[in-house]
């Protein structure tokens, strides 16, 4: 799953109209279970309590991780659960430290202090003494050194599918058991966020050398081990003893149910089977909480969109930067908003916007080439040579039901305004994924960048550079090269946000990636649930796992 | 009947290299390989390293070699390994079959336990309230897709009982009666589906046979109506109804995929479609080829059952 938390099908549609259905037998005749603004909070402060130790909490899960190995796979469906039975060096805050959604600051993971040098080429990190490895075998709990994180970081960049993040590291030094020293090729103010992100966690050399791979086991220094995995039934955590933070986890079992229905999800957490969920939509989450009142609810707020027209802009008719703006000022975002994601969604943008401004941008920060104006588009078009329109090709594979409507309401558009008509062809998810990422398609595609990345750099040189492994828009531009080499060189944050807000800016002035709104979403607890709320790019079901070694259940 | 067997069996081989053809060239057909599928959660992997993947996988060897390697682990009983998992397709398959035969044989019973009494009594009462009731009911079951009906199902337990069948598969050997709640639903929406059918076959043959003489001689001699209806009539009006039952167990494999991603449990039905979304083709042809073999293997029981029904029947 390349970008979003919920890759929805078809048979979360059906999901869908039984919502529908049980909503006008919950909610009666006569009213709307729509609402266009949330009526809940989208931050649960940390509970003030002392915590109580002990319970099993579960969660119905749409995701099977495809392996577990870290090394080949960024899949949500094994990082649901990776980062917790494994550390990285340095992490983001727990719900329990953030004062909010959008607080990144770092914190000490494994590493208990780190620092760049002058010339951020050299990155230097002291660790946590006294780290053990599980108690499993074939690491049976020795001690967690320099050296390891050497060997992680080296096979990282000799293969997999993190290999092009790694292999800027151009050596690594253990000076002594707990200090690790790396040099990059080139500079990065950056690199601690890189290695912050929840895909980079470290695994026991044991296992690696032993197995040839970490397919069967999966051995870490976090706060709980793989109990069970067995697929498509459950994944089975448990309690670590032996974690470096004392008294913690709290919450002695943690069990994720395969379910890949999302009905039944819904129905789990109704019964009390799950304890947390996520749900799409305003209706889905009042229809909950007609049944099940005393659930607490956070509002998840996106800080980007994963999704949007991906141009072939390498080549005609999409090169011509008027075609580009045209386009994206014949599509109504707004209507998209209003109707497919009743309200509650993103206009959508490609930088999480807390990278550069403090507030969700409006319309009105997108610029002159994202507004809608069907007549400036046409005469844009005509200008460039297409008074009559033209036709393309537009494929997308269906991650979650409203994407059909999105890309039918986009086809809609372009004919009304532009008269460009587009053929569209809706694939499975692996003929999708092979021709998008191949990157040598006409025409259109509804693309996508990775749902994983958390830092500002991934967000921005690994996904716009021209060089980028992972530019799957076809960004090819100098001013976004230069811009977000600069930006690793930065290590101001004032100026990085300035620089971050110039990058966004380039992009919304070349149409370089042609964003397209999205939902929000809604996370649901059983109220017994505490510390458990959900971070900006860190939904607590999904990659922001870690934040639950936290959590603890009232019960 | 030896012969007739033997010959039935011979002409399974066909019928069998002819799916695996089918199913292997299918499978090469669709776009992407099980590494596409793999590296999509990802995204960020070199053209040089997806090569040497592709070759790790056997995946860069020509169609011939990679065919010819499969038909003969087929024959020599050992199926290889999933390329996506690194599971050994045995182990899967063991894990998932025991399964997908508890749900389809719970639904092929709850079927015809609800099809054949109301059949014969749609026909005996002809007309009726109850044979109307019945006729709904088998034409509900006809016109409700399982997921439809499997989703509603499950929906309005959870918002109207505050239960639903307990989620985490059991085997029925850890814990019978957890194993019974958690396919009991299932098996229930699968079997009413298969109903269907099969109560209109029954109620249109019973009253076929209702009018046959030897009956009127039956209730002629003063027999009572049961013995009548279950002794003299039923059994001579289940060849078709056996034949729609035999015919139906492709519908009801086909069911299982959904009722199993329905109610989460971990049978053929998901592991098959999640082979072939993520192209893992050794575990896609493996299932495809069991159930062929299985199809195959039922429709001959199903030939043979006409000749214990009807004894005039002989094969030779």
């Amino acid at each position: 799953m390349p970008a979003p938390y919920s890759r929805l099908n078809r048979r979360d549609f059906v999901r869908l109209s039984a919502a529908g259905v049980s909503a006008a037998a919950v909610l009666g005749p006569g009213r709307r279970a729509t609402a266009a603004a949330s009526p809940y909070p989208d931050w649960l402060p940390a509970s003030s309590k002392p915590p109580k130790r002990g319970g099993v909490m579960t969660r119905a899960s749409a995701w099977d991780p495809p392996v577990i190995d870290p090394r080949h796979t960024q899949s949500v469906g094994l990082f649901q659960f990776v980062g917790l039975t494994s550390n990285r060096l340095v992490r983001y805050p727990f719900t329990d430290e953030a004062n909010g959604p959008a607080d990144l600051t770092l914190k000490g993971d494994l590493a208990e202090s780190w620092q760049g040098s002058a010339d951020f080429r050299v990155w230097t990190f002291k660790l946590r003494q006294g780290v053990k490895w599980q108690n499993l075998a074939p690491v049976n709990g020795r001690e967690f050194v320099a050296a390891d994180v050497k060997y992680c970081f080296e096979q990282y960049a000799k293969e997999g599918v993190q290999a092009f993040t790694f292999q800027e590291i151009e050596g690594i030094e253990t000076p002594d058991k707990y200090t690790v020293r790396v040099h990059l090729k080139t500079p990065n103010t950056l690199f601690p966020q890189n290695v912050a992100e929840p895909v980079a966690v470290l695994f026991a050399r044991e296992v690696l050398e032993e197995d040839g791979d970490l397919k069967k086991r999966l051995v870490g220094t976090g706060p709980y081990t793989l109990k069970e995995h067995t697929r498509k039934v459950r994944i089975v955590l448990q309690r670590n003893p032996d974690y470096y933070d004392k008294g913690r986890p709290y919450v002695d079992e943690y069990v994720i149910l395969s379910t890949p229905d999302a009905a039944t999800r819904q129905a789990a957490f109704r019964t009390g089977q799950a304890d947390f969920i996520w749900v799409a939509s305003p209706s889905e989450a009042e229809l909950i909480r007609k049944t099940n009142p005393q659930t607490m609810v956070q509002a998840y707020h996106n800080t980007l969109a994963p999704f949007g027209v991906a141009l072939a802009q390498d080549r005609p008719p999409f090169n011509d930067l008027r075609v580009r703006r045209a386009i994206s000022m014949a599509i109504d975002r707004q209507k998209m908003v209003d109707t497919v994601f009743e309200g509650h969604g993103i206009l959508g943008w490609g930088v999480p916007y807390i990278y550069y401004q403090d507030t969700p941008p409006t319309a009105k920060d997108f610029g002159p080439w994202w507004q809608y104006k069907p007549a400036e588009a046409k005469k844009l078009l005509t200008d460039a040579g297409h008074p009559n329109g033209f036709s393309t090709t537009l494929f997308y594979y269906e991650y979650f039901p409203q994407m059909t409507s999105q890309v039918q309401l986009v086809q809609q558009d372009l004919k009304k305004n532009l008269n460009i008509d587009v053929r569209i062809t809706k694939l499975d998810y692996t003929s999708y994924y092979g021709r998008y990422v191949e990157s040598k398609w006409d025409g259109m595609s509804w693309g996508f960048q990775s749902g994983h990345a958390v830092g500002l750099d991934e967000r921005t040189y690994m996904y716009m550079h021209s060089k980028s492994t992972k530019n799957f828009f076809r960004v090819n531009d100098s001013v976004i090269d230069d811009l977000t080499t600069k930006l690793r060189r930065t290590p101001d944050r004032a100026e990085q946000r300035a620089i971050a807000k110039k990058i966004v800016d380039r992009e919304y002035d070349q149409v370089l990636r042609m964003w397209m709104p999205y939902d929000n979403g809604f996370l649901l607890f059983q109220p017994h649930m505490r510390n458990v709320a959900a971070g900006a790019l860190r939904r607590s079901d999904g990659y922001g796992s870690p934040t639950l070694a936290r959590t603890w259940m009232e019960k | 009947m030896q012969k007739y067997v033997m010959r039935r069996l011979l002409l399974a081989i066909p019928v069998l290299l002819l799916s695996s053809l089918i199913v292997f060239a299918l499978m090469r057909v669709m776009p992407g390989d099980a590494l596409t599928a793999l590296m999509g959660e990802s995204g960020n992997v070199g053209e040089r390293e997806l090569a040497k993947l592709r070759k790790d996988l056997g995946l860069d060897r020509p169609y011939y070699q990679q065919y010819g390697l499969w038909l003969w682990q087929m024959v020599s009983l050992n199926p290889g390994h999933s390329i996506f998992t690194n599971e050994p397709i045995a182990v899967s398959l063991k894990k998932a079959v025991p399964l997908t035969l508890e749900l389809a044989a719970l639904a092929m019973v709850i079927g015809i336990v609800i099809a054949v009494p109301v059949g014969v009594i749609s026909a005996t009462r002809q007309d009726s309230a109850s044979d109307y009731v019945g006729r709904v009911v088998a034409v509900s079951g006809l016109s409700f897709p399982e997921f439809w009906l499997g989703t509603l199902v499950i929906t309005f337990a959870a918002i109207w009982f505050h239960w639903i069948p307990p989620i985490g598969y059991v085997s029925f050997w850890e814990s019978p009666w957890r194993n019974l709640q958690q396919f009991l639903i299932p098996a229930a929406v699968l079997g009413f589906r298969l109903s269907a059918a099969t109560m209109r076959m029954t109620r249109s043959t019973v009253l076929e046979v209702l009018r046959e003489d030897y009956v009127r001689t039956a209730w002629a001699k003063g027999l009572e109506g049961r013995i009548v209806v279950y002794k003299h009539a039923l059994k001579n009006a289940l060849i078709p109804v056996v034949t729609i039952i035999g015919g139906q167990l492709g519908v009801l494999l086909a069911g299982t995929v959904v009722v199993e991603t329905i109610f989460a449990l971990p049978g053929m039905g998901r592991l098959t479609v999640e082979a072939i979304l993520f192209r893992d083709y050794p575990v896609v042809q493996t299932n495809v080829m069991l159930v062929a073999a299985t199809l195959v293997t039922l429709n001959l029981v199903v030939d043979l059952t006409y000749a214990w029904l009807d004894p005039r029947i002989r094969y030779s």
